[in-house]
């Protein structure tokens, strides 16, 4: 089709679908105005019955904790997927996509003020993560951060320095851990005769780091293979495709 | 009386997502013939927990399960529920048999990304295991992107060839866009009713027919008809198709695509039945209207296709048309007649897809020139392979016969013309093509087959150079496939358990009281014996057509000039052609086209 | 009109899912065209959280205010806020499939990578 037709076609086509949206926009309640019983319904009791003051992460580990079942999964099919794309393959050259000389080091500078950076990453993410059930955080936010932190090692230094640190078998083997132990936890309350999912380990003191039952448990689960699948794909991004060295496959 | 399930129906998704996250970890360690045991293991365990989940179903009634134990408050639903009943309950264990003959297929197979099939093919389990079970809208949505992104992996699977790495672009590229559109029109949705359990939501939808949940419908209609291969959002199939391992072509084609149709079909009699009620016709004329689109559409560039894979992957499209017909031809028993001819044509196209991998292994090409003659000596294939072509006309002994009898019978009640013409023309193209394909390569009839600028693409083989024997492995599922859809059509007794399900499915204050209560209700709805012989004229009629337009295709020099109809079919028209264009901009332009011209229907015709 | 202003931030949402469809639609380049991926999603996000929003509601953190307080809703937040870190590895998964493509046929231009056609 000619780039013409193309877009010709397609401003009728959306200027249709534009109308459609705003004209069933209006018929939707004003904005500011929720009054859906799901989220009152929860926000009511879910401090009561878990002990948890963070709502949204008491409803993403443990009221819909399903949900997080199947997104975390999302994330770990994922990276399975983008280490299948970027394997070495049989007698195929070292072709790299880019090229990256980076073996000089960066400035003094810069290195110095590596270590200091990634020490209070590291401390401000196990934070995030560990008082997920109290405040904002919880296990995705800390995967993040602690992910970034390793990236940092790349910034300041060389792609040598990162891939040191993260070792290809140990931080996949890591990341499946993570997956299947949020799996583990779901299924082990079957054993007891309660439903998938239960929340069945003491509650605890509401306010209180170890509180709320399973919620951190699935959170620690959760924020150890989000960040082992960050480091995973940052590795796998450098390595195969940046500097061409493929690594140690099967 | 047990009125919970057996078993939680959880481990179903649980048991092959654990297994999935074990094997990627070992992976590395283990030899191949390990990763094939647990996974083939991994797959027939959850096969047995989804026959027990229908057992449960079938004698003990529908109920539902509360995860993590919340049970409503009063009518709002807090958790997500999975309600378990025979029609989702029969999907998962589909998912699951055809799964492990998959996997059965796939022993020593693929030998490219061999370690990270299994992982891939088990997490694709179970988003479909979840997906066919779940009651709760947004976990739906869970399960679709977790099932699109297993299925964007396992269709890049080869990349030696450049042609795997576009396929699947594109298909990654629509079917996102299928999933955003899906979460819009749940967003919607939620803004005025504040629920995401489907039961609650229908609940409080009510006799509502303003243009919100007009466009709600849309979007969520458009999304899943995406996944359905409905035109026009249907052009990423083939090129999926063409380029993926023959085991994962198995379960798109099987299962994938036609879990979009159950969606459709969920979605609209658990939340929109009551409130499109007085203007079913014209939702039904509408939806038939998309599916004589797709048949034709579909049907005719089957037939111009000569790389076997995507000539299949077409008359997947063109039956998932004939299907969604079905389904467009109302009520329960148009249900009824969706999931007969659903579960029957999984088992013969994934028969005749097993049975294009046989030839891909054992000949090293998949394009209709070079198998030319050269497949001679597989008479069990060849006799499978006829028994396919059959199948897709719908004619006897297989089962697909008794989706289209329901069908026809469905269209009569609520006066839908012309359905069975569809049925009749699209049988007839791709019945004609497999017996076309059939001709050429396992009888050598004719002078040579014809090709097209796809089918010169032709496919790398997937194994290795010396293994071209044949073995049990890849015997036992096409043979498997061919026999359970005789079976089905020999042994209807599974039809009264279906009807009685398509029956329950189909009414919302059924559906609302199993959801909230866990008790089922008992609807029965009358057998449609009576449409059988009146089916099996019309089909043993698109038979004969399609074997005339095969004949006219391979005896094309010995014919005169006028009566060169199949040549003249094959060479396709260019309007089609152009459309399929590989270019993933203008799919997603005929998906946007698709979605207006749907909602503009919807405003209009729905609206009074 | 007060009918309009109150739904603003819908028509933001709408105007951005048609951002995202043009972007797809014409996009001449494959990165491009995953990056318009990523604006599709935006749409939703906005739209999701326009709808929880409630005027002279608090953030549903329950630490610090006592639990008869109004809070927005925490089910929407919930829902997205999963989603964003998904994406992101969705979209490395993507653009695997470009860098892959770009190493076999040299191009990324949608135009050029028309070996499936037909």
């Amino acid at each position: 089709m000619t780039e013409r037709a193309r877009n010709s076609l397609f401003f009728i086509a959306g200027a249709v679908l534009l109308f459609l949206y705003a004209y069933s926009a209006l018929n939707m309640p004003p904005w500011g105005s929720y009054r859906g019983p799901y989220g009152d319904a929860i926000a009511r009791v879910a401090v009561y019955e878990r002990h948890a003051t963070d709502i949204v992460n008491a409803i993403n580990y443990d009221y819909r904790g399903f949900d997080t079942l199947g997104e975390e999964f999302i994330l770990f099919t994922a990276v399975l997927g983008v280490s299948m794309l970027l394997r070495k393959e049989e007698g195929a050259l070292k072709r790299p996509a880019g090229r990256l000389e980076d073996d000089r080091g960066l400035s003094a500078a810069v290195r110095a003020v590596n270590l200091p950076a990634l020490l209070v990453t590291t401390v401000f993410g196990l934070y995030i993560g560990v008082h997920g059930q109290l405040t904002p955080g919880g296990g995705f936010q800390a995967g993040v951060i602690l992910a970034t932190g390793a990236v940092l090692v790349y910034v300041c230094e060389n792609t040598g320095a990162f891939c040191r640190i993260t070792s290809h078998a140990i931080v996949e083997v890591t990341e499946a851990f993570g997956a299947g132990g949020y799996a583990i936890i779901g299924i082990a309350p079957l054993l007891a005769g309660l439903p998938f999912l239960c929340n069945f380990i003491p509650l605890g003191t509401t306010g209180d780091v170890f509180s709320s039952g399973t919620i951190a448990l699935i959170s620690a689960c959760v924020g150890v293979e989000v960040t082992a699948s960050f480091l995973l794909v940052v590795y796998i991004y450098l390595q195969e495709i940046i500097t061409g060295a493929f690594p140690e496959e099967e | 009386m047990m009125t919970n399930p057996p078993i939680s129906p959880a481990l179903a998704v649980a048991v092959p997502l654990l297994s999935a996250a074990i094997l990627a970890a070992v992976r590395k360690w283990l030899p191949r013939v390990a990763m094939d045991v647990l996974g083939l293991l991994a797959s027939l365990g959850t096969l047995a927990i989804t026959s027990i989940l229908l057992y449960g179903s079938v004698y003990h009634g529908a109920s539902v399960y509360w995860l993590g134990g919340w049970w409503p408050r009063g009518s709002t639903a807090i958790g997500i529920g999975m309600v378990v009943e025979p029609i989702g309950a029969g999907l998962a264990v589909l998912a699951a048999l055809l799964t492990s003959l998959a996997l059965l297929f796939s022993w020593r197979f693929v030998d490219s990304g061999q370690k990270h099939l299994h992982p891939l093919m088990l997490i694709f389990l179970a988003a479909m295991c979840g997906f066919s079970l779940t009651g709760d809208l947004f976990n739906l949505f869970v399960f679709f992107e977790l099932m699109s992104i297993a299925a964007f992996a396992l269709c890049g699977l080869k990349t030696e060839e450049p042609a795997p790495l576009q396929g699947s672009f594109n298909f990654a590229i629509t079917n996102s866009v299928a999933g955003f559109i899906v979460l819009t029109g749940i967003a919607l949705l939620y803004s005025v009713t504040g629920a995401l359990n489907m039961a609650q939501i229908g609940l409080s939808i009510g006799h509502r027919h303003d243009p919100l949940a007009l466009f709600a419908c849309t979007l969520l209609f458009c999304g899943f008809l995406t996944k359905a291969a409905i035109a026009p959002f249907h052009l990423w199939l083939p090129d999926a198709h063409a380029v993926a391992p023959t085991p994962v072509c198995v379960l798109f084609s099987g299962l994938m695509v036609e879990l979009g149709l159950y969606a459709v079909a969920r979605i609209y009699y658990a939340i929109f039945a009551q409130s499109f009620a007085p203007h079913a016709y014209a939702l039904h004329v509408i939806l038939f209207a998309f599916a004589v689109a797709t048949v034709l559409l579909a049907g005719f560039m089957c037939y111009a296709e000569h790389h076997l894979k995507r000539m299949l992957a077409f008359s997947t499209v063109c039956h998932s048309g004939l299907m969604l017909a079905a389904l467009a031809a109302g009520g329960p028993l148009g249900l009824a007649a969706m999931m007969t001819y659903l579960v029957a044509h999984a088992f013969v196209k994934g028969g005749l897809f097993f049975l294009s991998g046989v030839l891909l292994h054992n000949q090293r090409s998949i394009t209709e020139r070079e198998l030319f003659a050269t497949a001679r000596h597989l008479p069990w294939a060849a006799a499978l392979w006829i028994l396919g072509a059959i199948g897709l006309a719908a004619a006897p002994p297989l089962a697909l016969l008794l989706g289209e009898s329901a069908a026809e019978r469905a269209a009569e009640l609520s006066h839908l013309h012309g359905l069975s013409a569809i049925f009749i023309i699209g049988g007839a193209l791709t019945s004609a093509a497999v017996l076309r394909v059939g001709m050429h390569a396992f009888f050598g009839w004719g002078d040579g087959a014809l090709s097209d600028r796809s089918a010169e693409i032709g496919e790398l083989p997937e194994t290795d150079p010396e293994h071209r024997r044949l073995r049990a492995y890849h015997l036992i599922p096409p043979a498997l496939c061919m026999l359970l859809a005789i079976a089905l059509f020999a042994y209807p007794h599974w039809l009264h358990i279906l009807r009685d399900a398509a029956a329950a499915m189909a009414s919302q204050p059924a559906y609302l009281h199993t959801s909230y209560t866990g008790r089922h209700v008992a609807l029965t709805q009358p057998s449609w014996r009576e449409a059988i012989p009146g089916a099996v004229t019309r089909s043993l009629l698109a038979l004969i057509l399609g074997l005339l337009l095969a004949l006219s295709s391979v005896f094309r020099n010995r014919l005169p000039r006028h009566l060169r109809v199949g040549a003249f079919v094959e060479r396709g028209f260019h309007p089609l052609r152009e459309m399929q264009s590989g270019h993933p901009g203008d799919y997603v332009l005929w998906m946007t086209v698709g979605i207006a011209a749907f909602g503009s229907a919807f405003m209009l015709f729905l609206r009074r | 009109m007060p009918g309009v202003l109150h739904s603003l931030p819908y028509f933001v949402a709408a105007w951005l899912l048609l951002c995202g469809l043009y972007g797809l639609v014409t996009s001449k380049h494959l990165v491009h065209a995953v990056v318009c991926l990523a604006i599709l999603q935006s749409s939703t996000y906005m739209l999701l959280l326009a709808i929880g929003y409630r005027v002279g509601g608090s953030a549903p953190i329950f630490a610090d205010i006592s639990t008869s307080k109004l809070v927005v809703d925490p089910v929407v937040q919930a829902l997205m806020l999963t989603d964003v870190v998904v994406e992101a590895v969705v979209v490395a998964l993507l653009l695997a499939m470009v860098v892959k493509a770009h190493e076999k046929s040299g191009s990324v231009s949608p135009n050029d990578l028309r070996t499936l056609r037909g």
